[in-house]
Parts: structure tokens; C-alpha cells; sequence
């Protein structure tokens, strides 16, 4: 096995050269190899001078069961940590489209439909490894469920793009897989319709793991909602959701349809939950989120966050990575 | 009480006189928060009464390089909101109005001295609540949960403070003004209002918080099991997260909390050696399968008794006792000092009786009540401060039970923070380059260290200079693990 500053100079010829290390430490020398040869990196994209792949750091370092917890280096998918958990009758709960890396996800903050009930990449995770560009290994956070000890770097760096630095490990919260799952479907013919719908699930006391409005202004709007639970809470839910909205079960062919919408999108907007209907008049088509004001969309949208937001974000930036190695 | 000229008379000209306290009489009201040994006297108290107003009194504190601490209600238990000789402290007091109820979009936005309970109070009528609930939940203040990410007994299920905050407006420590978040869910970039809270105060004033409120569930179930040790109690609450059942809260509490308790409100408990509470709240057929589960399981633990509260006046009765276990010590001490620390949940066992060794090895009681469905620990060390040397060992004792929680991969603090209490003991779970890392992120926040210095991070003029023994993270830890 190569070492990962030898790949460095294996790589120098070709632009850019792709590194795969195979240790936090290689990790950490790509890094400052890099900086040092005052080239770019770009984590598991490209952009940089240098592409560092996680390909090879994928090891899972800690399974605990009873605790509901594992500890991952990131370069793993979410297929084979979720195969892998399976077997103990667990999940990370991230259904992104695609099958990213668990450090794609987090760096991405993706999510999939059940985002309405699990939360986001930030909500599972417990603690993080970050290697920053100068070479710099340092942990946040932990492997227990509840802490408030410190800085949460790894909140900090769910969104970041790649930006701040490398998150090489993580701890995650897990979830019991469910016993059951079904769908309902719900056509709908306006906008107002989908606002009735979701005002009405979201004053229930339902609890579906998803909801998903495939939307499309011309007709053949519909809108998916995802029960999990034991057979007998399933059937209820479901039940009481058609009686309440309409619609039939199905097997589940919306999600995948849902999550291909997703990869397709060209723009992610945030929207307050109760301004459905005049997001939806803005947009012909897009995989909508109505219980959490997220609405990805089939045009590129502009930045709409605030400046001084931005502006910190890069100062934070600036702070972790002064030479802007990481691009 | 030396502050820099002019500094006071600017104050009071944006603020009003009554919007700024220097009388020392009236500053000691301020000179600790709710862990009440540490105690230092600020120069002048500030009370805004908007964003312009916390924007004023921080543009002139850094302009004439004077630290300042934010203050809420005052109820932190880690020395967080403890002033900084000759400093400003910023009361949020004043700023408590609910700004919008917005239920369409299930979000509430509030300023921060709106109290915890006040949140649920303002849509309770229509069926719906805010989920963290720390203890004092009656008297603290969002702006002080949002500090803490505070948690409370049903955290378990809904998460922290930060899992219910969209957006916050945030004065920085220069009086620059940011909006971070939204109503929606998941803008891009990075999660700077996830660092933000949870920072104890450091990274600026949060000055307007939007929450997300939560429809009330069709059924709650609350059973109480009770057994002859407290081991047996932690057998079970392994076993029901082994089912994968998740409940919204379990919790704990041993023969001495139980006796304390007993004494002080009455709860009329079963006289046993530890009890488990478990509340399951969501849709009623759900909660009646898992709660049948929830009771098998207790039995296979060796419960000797079961009882469910089906009514909402059983479930207070329930709850009395836990929720007045702090409190109620003082009927079985004179003292008594509150750790906190947390614990892989199925290391408990291990844990409550290395915590037995060590009172036999002090001399002195320890009450174990604790958030057992995450392993946050709060044992209660008992002393009599009138007997000397006692204190000292109490505190001795209570360093211990943190070096366990070490040990055994936990943290250092599950809700109520490091503020100035734990902040020496940062190096046992954080290395030099950790919290290097940290202090970088916080000076991209406040380069002049100007906002609640001395919390959090430890200094050689709080700590010395020789820190404490280093314990490998948790995550490097498991970085020597093997491939699976």
C-alpha cells in the first residue's frame, strides 16, 4: 500500500491527481503536502488541484447496539452501513437520493423523505473527527446520545461543502428499523388543495415518517405520506390519514419517484410550512417537503440567506483553513 | 468597580436610568447564577428592551474592550452566567414578549426572556407544545435554553433545544446583527445556528429565537415499575431500547431519591430500591403495543410492582417526586451537589456500582436520579458542609464520578454545560489541538474574547497550568477499533 504522500507525488504529473488515504493521518498529510505545494484540494469532488477520495477510509470502528450508536469513517456508503445494520434490526435514518457516502451527507446536509420524522445529517450526529487543511486532527462532540460538552464542530460542519475541512470520522445515532411501513397517496388538483392537506396532517395527531408533494402546476400533483410503526399502529394511521385527506395506499413507488425528482432538482428553496401555496404558485414543477418548508425545484434558484450570515460563515472559514487550500 | 470612562453615562443615555443598574446593592442580584458557589460582582447590569437596545450596550462595550455576559433567568447550573469582574452583564429580563404564533407553519418566535413554559402556554389552545423541558422549565428562559441547548426528561424522543430552533436573530460580539435559519428547514451553507447553540454564550445574544411547536400526541402511557435494585432498573431500560422501542422518556431513581422524595412531596411511590419511570407518548395503538412490551420486559428485569398512570392527574402524581428529587434532598442532607455527566446507556449498570464504591470509599451517600434512556447521570453528592473537610470531599467525589463517566467513553456535562464549573476539566475529553480548534472558531465569532470570557475554555489563570490527565476521545478511540 502506497503511502499517502508518495500517491501525492504518483499523482503530480497527472491534473488533478486523485488520492485515496486510507488513514486519518494519510488524510492529514495529502493536506499539508498539498498546502505546502501551495496546490488546492477539493474533498470527493472535483475543483482542486489535489481530489482527495474517502474511498478507502470506510471502516465502521464501533457497532453498539444497546446503545443505538456506531462510529464510521466517512468514506462509507450509506447502502453498506445500512446493510450492515440491518442485521441487528437498526438504521441510520438518512434516505437521501443516490447512495452518498455517510461524509457526503454530512457535508452536504442531505436528506431524504423521512427527513419529517428523523431529522436531518445534523440530528443523528453525535461527534466528529475533522482533519483541517494545515494538517490538524481534532474531535467534537462524542458517542454518547445526549452532550453538551464544547463546541459542536460537527454541526458546524453539516453544510460546509468541504470547506472547513475534512470530516474523517463520525459518531451517529441510530434507529430501530420498523416493524411496518405503508403508503398513501393523495391526487390532488391545486394548490390549495395540497395546503388543506398538509394544514390538516400537520394539525393531526398523526405521526408519518414522510411527506412528500410531488408537484406539478399543470395536474397530476400528488402527495405521499409514509406510516411506520407496528402492523396494528400502521393500519391504524393509515386508516385515519384516508379518512381525514382522501387517497388510496400504495406500495411505494412515489418515494422512488420522490427521490428521483430530488437528484434531478437544479434549486433547493426554504419556505415557511404555512406559505405553501404561494410557493407552489412560483413554481411549476419541484419535490416538495410541506412539513418542514423545503421544496426542491426544477430551475437553479438564486441565494436568498442572509449577508450577514454569509459573511460569517466565510470568517469561520478563513479561521480553519487561512490559506484557502480547501476549494 | 472600574469601568472605563464615560462607558456608564453612554448606557444610561440609550438604555434610560432605569435601564442600568450600578448601585452594588442591586448588583449583587447578579453576581451568580443558579450554581451559586461561584460568585463574582459585575461593574454595571444592562436591561435592553429590544434588538437596537442589546445592540447599543455591545457596540460600546467592544468599543471600549469591556467583557459582557448575557443573562436570563439565572438558573444554569454550571456557572455559565457568572459576571466578569468590572464587566457588563446583559439581562434579557426585559425582552419577553411572544412576537409571533405562526401555526400554519408550527413555529413560535419569541424573545429571549419569554420562560420555557410560556412557549407551550401560547398554543396550548390549539393543541400543540414546545418539547424540551428542563426542570425549571417555569422560571428559565429560551434565550438561556438556546445558550445551553437545553434538554429535560423528554429529550429522549424529541431532541434538544437545537432540534426545535429554526431561526435565530443574533447580536455578535462586535453589534453586528445576523439572521441565521428560517421558518423552512435546512437552508444551505453551514449549520452556524446548530454551533451557536449550545455555545453558553460565547459566540454573542441571541435576541429573537423562532422555536418549532409540536402537535400534542393522541395518547401518553406513563408506567412505573419498581424494583429491588437500582441494576435491575437499568436491565430494563437496555432491554426496551433493545426492542427498539422508543420512548419519550425513561428516568430512573434510586432508594435514597425515593426516600427524599417521599419526604417532600409525598408522591406515594412503592417503597423499593429503585423505580423506572417510562412514558410513551404518539398514536394510542402504537403506545398500547409498545407499552405492553414496555411491561414484559420490566417483569423479565425482576419488577416487583407496575403501575400506569392513565389519566393525566395519575401522571402528575408520577412525575411529582422526579421532577422534585433535586429539591427534596434537602430533606435527607444538609447539603448536596449536583454532577452531571453521561454514560453510554448500556454502561449504566457498571457505572451505578463503581458510583457504590466510591461512597463507601468517601464516607458519604450519593443519590442516583438520572435520565437513564440516554445515560445522562445526576448524581447527588451528599454532605454537611457544618463537618469539616466534608465539602471538599463532596466535590472530590464528584470529580471522581466524571473521570468514570471518562472512562468509560461518556461526556463531561449531558445538559447543564461546562460554563465556568467543568471548564478545567475540559482536558478530560478534549485534547490541546481540540480545543485549539474550538478557540479558532470562536475568535472567527468575538477576536477580542470580549463575550462571556473564562466559560468553557480552560486557562492557566483559572486551572494553573498543569491540566488533567488527557483521556484518549471517545472517537480516537474507536479509531483503533478494527475492520468490520
Amino acid at each position: 500500500m502506497a503511502s499517502a504522500s508518495e500517491e501525492v507525488l504518483v499523482g503530480a504529473g497527472s491534473h488533478p491527481a486523485l488520492v485515496e488515504p486510507a488513514t486519518v493521518d494519510e488524510a492529514a498529510r495529502v493536506l499539508v503536502n498539498a498546502a505546502g505545494e501551495g496546490r488546492t484540494v477539493s474533498i470527493e469532488r472535483p475543483g482542486g488541484d489535489v481530489v482527495l477520495s474517502t474511498a478507502r477510509l470506510d471502516r465502521v470502528l464501533e457497532l453498539e447496539a444497546g446503545d443505538l450508536t456506531a462510529s464510521v469513517e466517512t468514506g462509507i456508503r450509506l447502502s453498506a452501513l445500512n446493510r450492515l445494520l440491518a442485521g441487528q434490526r437498526q438504521m441510520l435514518a438518512l434516505d437521501p437520493p443516490g447512495d452518498p457516502t455517510v461524509g457526503a451527507c454530512l457535508a452536504g446536509n442531505l436528506s431524504g423523505p423521512r427527513r419529517h420524522r428523523y431529522g436531518a445529517p445534523r440530528d443523528l450526529l453525535l461527534g466528529v473527527t475533522v482533519v483541517l487543511a494545515d494538517g490538524t486532527v481534532a474531535s467534537s462532540g462524542g458517542k454518547v446520545v445526549k452532550n453538551v460538552a464544547g463546541y459542536d464542530l460537527g454541526k458546524l460542519f453539516c453544510g460546509s461543502e468541504g470547506r472547513f475541512g475534512l470530516i474523517a470520522r463520525a459518531s451517529l445515532r441510530l434507529h430501530p428499523l420498523p416493524a411496518a411501513e405503508r403508503t398513501l397517496v393523495v391526487p390532488l388538483g391545486s394548490a390549495d388543495d395540497a395546503f388543506r392537506a398538509a394544514q390538516l396532517l400537520h394539525h393531526s395527531t398523526l405521526v408519518p415518517s414522510a411527506i412528500d408533494l410531488l408537484w406539478r402546476k399543470g395536474g397530476g400533483s400528488r402527495l405521499a405520506v409514509l406510516f411506520e410503526g407496528s402492523e396494528r399502529a400502521v393500519d391504524a394511521q393509515l386508516g385515519a390519514a384516508r379518512e381525514l385527506i382522501g387517497g388510496t395506499e400504495n406500495g411505494g413507488d412515489e418515494w422512488d419517484e420522490a427521490r428521483s425528482r430530488q437528484a434531478a432538482a437544479q434549486g433547493r428553496i426554504s419556505f415557511p410550512p404555512g406559505g405553501l401555496v404561494q410557493t407552489l404558485h412560483t413554481l411549476d414543477e419541484a419535490l416538495v417537503r410541506p412539513g418542514l418548508g423545503i421544496a426542491f425545484t426544477s430551475e437553479p434558484v438564486g441565494d436568498s440567506g442572509d449577508a450577514g450570515a454569509r459573511l460569517l460563515g466565510e470568517r469561520v472559514r478563513a479561521a480553519l483553513d487561512p490559506g484557502g487550500v480547501l476549494v | 468597580m472600574s469601568l472605563p470612562e464615560g462607558l456608564a453615562a453612554s448606557a444610561a443615555a440609550v438604555l434610560g436610568d432605569d435601564g442600568v443598574i450600578l448601585e452594588p446593592e442591586q448588583l449583587k442580584t447578579y453576581e451568580c447564577d443558579g450554581l451559586t458557589g461561584y460568585r463574582v460582582l459585575p461593574a454595571l447590569v444592562a436591561l435592553p428592551r429590544s434588538t437596537a437596545d442589546v445592540q447599543a450596550i455591545v457596540r460600546l462595550c467592544h468599543e471600549h474592550r469591556v467583557p459582557f455576559v448575557a443573562r436570563g433567568a439565572g438558573t444554569g447550573l454550571s456557572g455559565g452566567a457568572v459576571p466578569v469582574a468590572d464587566g457588563v452583564v446583559i439581562s434579557l429580563a426585559r425582552m419577553n414578549r411572544v412576537v409571533d404564533v405562526d401555526l400554519e407553519s408550527g413555529r413560535v418566535t419569541v424573545e429571549p426572556g419569554v420562560t420555557n413554559l410560556d412557549v407551550s402556554r401560547a398554543v396550548a389552545a390549539a393543541g400543540f407544545y414546545y418539547a424540551p423541558d428542563p426542570s425549571s422549565q417555569q422560571v428559565c428562559t429560551i434565550g438561556g435554553n438556546v445558550a445551553e441547548n437545553s434538554g429535560g426528561a423528554h429529550c429522549l424522543k424529541h431532541g434538544f433545544t437545537v432540534t426545535h430552533v429554526t431561526a435565530l436573530e443574533v447580536v455578535l460580539p462586535d453589534g453586528e446583527l445576523v439572521y441565521l435559519g428560517g421558518k423552512g428547514l435546512d437552508p444551505p451553507g453551514p449549520d452556524l445556528m446548530g454551533l451557536f447553540i449550545g455555545s453558553e454564550g460565547t459566540l454573542g445574544i441571541a435576541t429573537r429565537i423562532t422555536l418549532r411547536v409540536l402537535r400534542r400526541p393522541e395518547a401518553v402511557r406513563t408506567l412505573l415499575a419498581a424494583f429491588d435494585e437500582t441494576s435491575d432498573a437499568g436491565a430494563a431500560v437496555s432491554g426496551v431500547i433493545a426492542a427498539g422501542i422508543l420512548a419519550g422518556a425513561m428516568e430512573i431513581m434510586d432508594r435514597l431519591t425515593l426516600e427524599a422524595a417521599e419526604a417532600a412531596v409525598h408522591p406515594g411511590y412503592p417503597d423499593a430500591g429503585a423505580i423506572l419511570l417510562v412514558e410513551l407518548d404518539g398514536n394510542a395503538v402504537q403506545v398500547e403495543d409498545d407499552a405492553a412490551r414496555v411491561e414484559e420486559i420490566c417483569r423479565e428485569s425482576g419488577a416487583v410492582e407496575l403501575r400506569v398512570a392513565t389519566t393525566d392527574a395519575e401522571r402528575v402524581l408520577f412525575w411529582k417526586g422526579r421532577k422534585a428529587a433535586f429539591a427534596a434532598m434537602g430533606r435527607v442532607s444538609h447539603d448536596y451537589y449536583v454532577q452531571d455527566g453521561v454514560v453510554p446507556r448500556t454502561r449504566l449498570p457498571e457505572v451505578l456500582d463503581r458510583i457504590g464504591q466510591l461512597e463507601a470509599e468517601y464516607g458519604l451517600r450519593v443519590g442516583n436520579v438520572f435520565h437513564a434512556g440516554d445515560g445522562n447521570l445526576h448524581p447527588l453528592v451528599l454532605y454537611d458542609r457544618r463537618n469539616p473537610g466534608e465539602p471538599e470531599r463532596a466535590k472530590e467525589l464528584a470529580e471522581a464520578i466524571l473521570e468514570i463517566c471518562m472512562d468509560v467513553g461518556g461526556a463531561l456535562t449531558g445538559e447543564h454545560g461546562i460554563g465556568t464549573d467543568k471548564a478545567c476539566r475540559m482536558p478530560l475529553m478534549f485534547s490541546e489541538t481540540d480545543l485549539e480548534t474550538m478557540m479558532r472558531v470562536r475568535r472567527a465569532f468575538d477576536p477580542e474574547g470580549l463575550c462571556n470570557p473564562g466559560k468553557i475554555f480552560p486557562t492557566p489563570r483559572l486551572c494553573g497550568e498543569v491540566p488533567g490527565p488527557y483521556r484518549v476521545h471517545p472517537l480516537e478511540l474507536a479509531g483503533l477499533g478494527e475492520r468490520f
